[in-house]
């Protein structure tokens, strides 16, 4: 029985009103057929259940008037008239007109503000962040001036320093180029005499620091030449706020730096601090006199004469240090080679940031690219939109409106979204802009200049307005051409407007084809840098970090003797050694992770009949365990013991820097002095063996020569204020954490240990700290890109079935089976996303070349990522796809015909 | 107001009260509504499902409820209704009414309400 046809056929046949919509017609046919099948299961026959229905019917057929939907329309908004009096009242009457426009459509304006607040927000806090680390005037008032030294000896640069003694001291008698020369080096101290005993990094500089760099006390006053050997020290702003809590009569009172009492003179202020944020203090240093052939390293900077160059004071500060005495072997050991001085002068701005200036731009270019993905969703929606509104625009031009007038009603709906999004995406800005110092590395120079100033404001509403007139502009224009009659005649049925809409489809594809190239760009970046950080997590350091804490403990002075030290450093490696999950135990005096430490020169025996040398090696002294804890592998020889003791011959360990750089090929049994470290003790130890060299992965920083000395062995104790535990432990290494606090109290009740953290946890902060924050934030702007190509593939996709209908049901009609009709879509979709992802692909082999210089063990044509991220994209296309392509096959082509 | 008048008011009032409160726990279509309001008034509310359809889309016109088409596999494509916010509302408003007229002819004639 066919309900339907029976009851449209009463109800038309009605006297009183027009037959009710199909709607209402087919939702009654339901009633009647559910009715009908429920009368027969109640048991009655064929003719009675009919009978039933067909009353019902008869009831439905009095009710006609009333059965219909009465379509709720919103008040018409009135257009604002197609002339007015002057310009000013027809602008606010667009303005006026536009806003109510958007009002009538909050979802659409919230998704558009929403869309702008997150590509602006995070274009802004970069912009900010490259503006005040890049742009920004340095904050020394000579920084212009100032130039970063550094010297070379027949092209090789220093193993540690940049600048020696030698050249420094004859430069300085006689300056032509420069105003004044100044030395600083990077030291830590254990700070005690206040609160908690706590290591610091500091910066040891001459005098002429401060006049170089334009430094002015915040309190106090600044050492000066006379007091170069002086105890005294300037603290930072931010470590008298933390101390002393900013309290002014700090100054003339004492603090121990390594045991040793130095009086505050002065503070400085963080906006100056230098070399980073990192260095907490200042305390004096005089440049070594040249002594024998001892070279003295450290790190230079000069301030130019008015009118000269970089280059002319490079030029003359090579004929100086060319002109000084030549140190001979110590030259050897430090800069690998003893040809011609050379040295270059680079100004400070650019010194300071050169190692993050290009993953700045390549982070700045890649939001830039995801702001772009954002507006261009932004324009598609409003095409999209621009579509329905045809009839509307084409009533206003009929009524008289100029094309002029039309388009700049467009444009400024399109401003008032953008300035909602600035607003928004200023907000957004300011949000992040305060994550970000927290974020950013310790280490990142110019924090402090990172500010939300005028420039970032002028920066986010610059950018609003561009994205606000592109997504105004190019709808108003692809309108411009909308055909007057055509438009009125389209009454949304006949098939005269699908030129407009296929054109305005079009337009869609194509950007979205723009999008999935711009997030294949993307994901390719993040994939490389991503993989590059893998790479360095895992790389081979030459010790083993997973499955070990490290803290350090200090033992100031003078309740800490050196014996005292080594005393306690044995009972806990015994508490611990005892305790269940403890593999491998070991102290330091140098904390593992940290390049260079202290160093001492050494005699070592003469090599191949030439005569002694002395050499440069940073001695560290460690218990028996250590190699084991750092898991640090002998290549040859044996480490140390806790067979070798006081009373046994004195053994070293050292490493294969040393070995490669001192001794050659037979390193085992070379005796060496431990007198230089012991502290006038003239015995030598014998070396046994030889540890593999620390790798600093992802830093420039090359290793050392150290050499490794038994605490059993040393009877003066240990000189290091501070020494750094290693616990080896099974499984999760973090579980260990209240067995070692534990071990240490009930060894020394009063000792205190720095926070207790994993070694990878370490590594993660320091050295990993900025190509970890490079991958994350390009994998997040890769992400966001994804999701919303994704987004608007499947809108435009979406919008062309439901556009294409019609069409669709009529080949359906025609005999096309389900499958056909996905494939359609499919087909539709998927070759814009083939084409994006080639297009994507072939920008990314160019592109990459910026981001080569920041990958660790990862080619820039790596083929992993080229492989996985068009399989990733084709996915996600993929699923935007298959929803837009089910419901077309799900089209009954009945209804599609009548629609 | 005549009783005629008092009658179809609360008739009304009533069938909306049925509807909302059958769509109050989940979507159903207009024959299911139809047949839920005879089985649980044991057809003592003889409803005349020709009301039915112009009732709901006055409702939904009044913004009470909301009719989309829904396809579920394996099965015709079918009208349902839900409540809108406004038409649980409605539905909370009119029970306390109900509820206090009950209460007030109880108290003046004994009647006793479920």
């Amino acid at each position: 029985m066919d309900w339907h046809a029976r009851i449209r056929a009463a109800l038309s046949s009605s006297a009183s009103a027009a037959a009710p919509d199909e709607d209402v017609i087919e939702e009654l046919a339901q009633h009647a057929l559910a009715m009908y099948e429920r009368t027969r299961a109640d048991g009655l026959t064929a003719d009675e259940a009919e009978a039933r229905v067909a009353a019902q019917i008869a009831r439905w057929k009095v009710d006609v008037p009333s059965l219909r939907h009465k379509v709720r329309r919103a008040a018409p908004i009135e257009p604002p008239p197609a002339t007015s009096s002057s310009l000013f009242i027809s602008l606010a009457q667009d303005l006026r007109y536009a806003l109510r426009l958007i009002w009538r459509q909050p979802r659409f304006a919230l998704l558009v503000i929403l869309t702008m607040a997150i590509g602006i927000g995070a274009t802004a806090t970069l912009f900010s962040v490259t503006s005040g680390v890049l742009l920004k005037p340095l904050p020394w008032s000579n920084a212009e001036r100032v130039v970063v030294l550094r010297e070379t000896r027949g092209g090789s640069a220093p193993r540690f320093g940049s600048f020696s003694n030698t050249a420094y001291l004859a430069w300085r008698e006689h300056t032509s180029t420069i105003d004044e020369i100044a030395a600083w080096t990077p030291q830590t101290f254990t700070l005690t005499g206040v609160g908690e005993p706590e290591r610091i990094r500091m910066t040891a500089g001459t005098a002429s620091v401060f006049r170089v760099l334009g430094v002015h006390p915040l309190l106090g006053s600044l050492f000066g030449d006379a007091d170069e050997t002086s105890p005294v020290v300037v603290l930072s702003e931010g470590l008298w706020r933390e101390r002393f809590g900013r309290d002014p009569s700090v100054l003339g009172r004492a603090i121990q730096l390594d045991g040793v009492a130095r009086t505050i003179i002065g503070v400085t202020p963080d906006a100056v601090a230098y070399p980073d944020r990192l260095s907490r203090a200042w305390v004096p240093m005089r440049v070594p006199l040249p002594n024998g052939n001892m070279l003295s390293m450290f790190e230079a900077v000069a301030r130019l004469r008015p009118g000269m160059t970089a280059e002319q004071a490079a030029t003359e500060g090579t004929a100086r240090g060319t002109a000084a005495a030549d140190t001979g072997m110590t030259t050897m050991a430090i800069f690998g080679m003893n040809g011609p001085v050379a040295v270059s002068a680079r100004p400070l701005g650019e010194a300071l940031t050169a190692d993050v200036r290009r993953p700045l731009i390549v982070l700045l270019a890649a939001v830039a690219l995801l702001l772009a993905i954002a507006t261009s969703n932004i324009a598609s929606l409003q095409l999209a939109r621009a579509t329905t509104r045809r009839r509307e625009l084409a009533i206003r031009a009929a009524l008289g409106a100029t094309s002029g007038r039309v388009i700049r009603q467009l444009v400024v709906e399109g401003l008032w979204l953008g300035a909602a999004g600035a607003v928004a995406g200023f907000m957004v800005a300011w949000v992040l802009h305060r994550l970000a110092r927290g974020v950013l590395p310790a280490d990142f120079p110019r924090v402090h200049d990172i500010t939300l100033d005028i420039r970032v404001v002028l920066f986010t509403l610059l950018s609003s307005a561009v994205v606000s007139l592109m997504f105004g502009l190019w709808p108003a224009l692809r309108l411009r051409r909308l055909n007057l009659v055509e438009s009125l005649a389209d009454d949304g049925a006949s098939p005269s407007g699908i030129g407009t809409r296929s054109a305005i489809a079009r337009s869609r594809l194509l950007i979205i084809g723009a999008q999935v190239a711009i997030a294949c760009v993307l994901l390719v970046g993040a994939s490389l840098l991503g993989r590059s950080f893998i790479q360095m997590l895992h790389a081979d350091r030459g010790f083993n970090p997973s499955q070990v804490l490290s803290t350090a403990i200090p033992m100031p002075g003078p309740s800490y003797n050196p014996q005292r030290r080594i005393a306690t450093v044995h009972a806990i490696v015994e508490r611990l050694g005892a305790m269940p999950g403890v593999r491998h135990v070991g102290f330091t005096s140098e904390a593992p992770l940290t390049p260079g430490g202290s160093t001492s020169s050494l005699t070592l025996p003469p090599l191949d009949g030439a005569g002694p040398r002395v050499v440069q090696a940073s001695p560290r002294m460690v218990t028996p365990g250590y190699f084991h804890a750092l898991g640090l592998a002998v290549v040859a020889g044996r480490a140390l013991e806790n067979s070798d003791t006081l009373t046994s011959q004195p053994v070293a360990v050292v490493n294969e820097t040393f070995v490669r750089r001192y001794l050659g090929d037979r390193p085992l049994g070379v005796r060496i002095p431990m007198g230089v470290w012991g502290g006038g003790l003239q015995e030598e130890a014998t070396i046994v063996g030889v540890v593999q060299d620390i790798r600093y992965v992802g830093s420039t920083v090359t290793s050392l020569p150290e050499m490794y000395f038994s605490t059993t062995q040393i009877p003066l104790g240990m000189r290091s204020t501070i020494a750094t535990l290693l616990v080896r432990g099974d499984g999760d290494p973090s579980a260990l954490a209240s067995s070692v606090r534990q071990a240490i109290r009930e060894a020394d009740n009063t000792l205190g240990p720095s926070a207790i953290m994993t070694l990878e946890d370490r590594l993660l902060s320091t050295s990993l700290a900025r190509p970890r924050l490079y991958a994350v934030l390009l994998t997040c702007f890769a992400v966001v890109a994804l999701l919303v190509t994704g987004v608007g593939l499947f809108g435009v996709l979406s919008y062309t079935v439901a556009q294409r209908t019609r069409e669709l049901g009529l080949r359906a009609a025609l005999g096309a089976r389900r499958r056909d009709l996905v494939a359609l879509v499919l087909r539709q979709g998927m070759g814009v996303a083939l084409g994006g992802v080639a297009a994507g692909l072939l920008t990314s082999l160019w592109a990459t070349r910026y981001v080569a210089t920041l990958l660790y063990g990862v080619s820039a044509s790596d083929w992993f990522t080229y492989i996985a991220v068009p399989i990733v994209l084709l996915l996600v296309a993929a699923v935007a796809c298959l929803v837009p392509a089910r419901r077309a096959a799900r089209l009954d082509p009945l209804r599609a015909l009548r629609s | 107001m005549g009783m005629d008048n008092l009658a179809r008011e609360l008739k009304r009032g009533s069938t909306e009260l049925l509807i909302l409160a059958l769509l109050e726990d989940r979507d159903r279509h207009g024959y299911e509504i139809a047949r839920l309001i005879e089985e649980r008034s044991e057809n003592a509310i003889s409803f005349h499902a020709a009301s039915l359809y112009p009732t709901l889309y006055r409702m939904e016109h009044r913004d009470l409820i909301e009719g989309r088409w829904v396809e579920k596999p394996g099965q015709r494509r079918r009208r349902y209704y839900r409540l809108t916010p406004a038409g649980r509302k409605a539905l909370a408003s009119q029970r306390n009414v109900w509820d206090t007229f009950f209460r007030g002819l109880n108290r003046v004639a004994r009647i006793r309400h479920a």
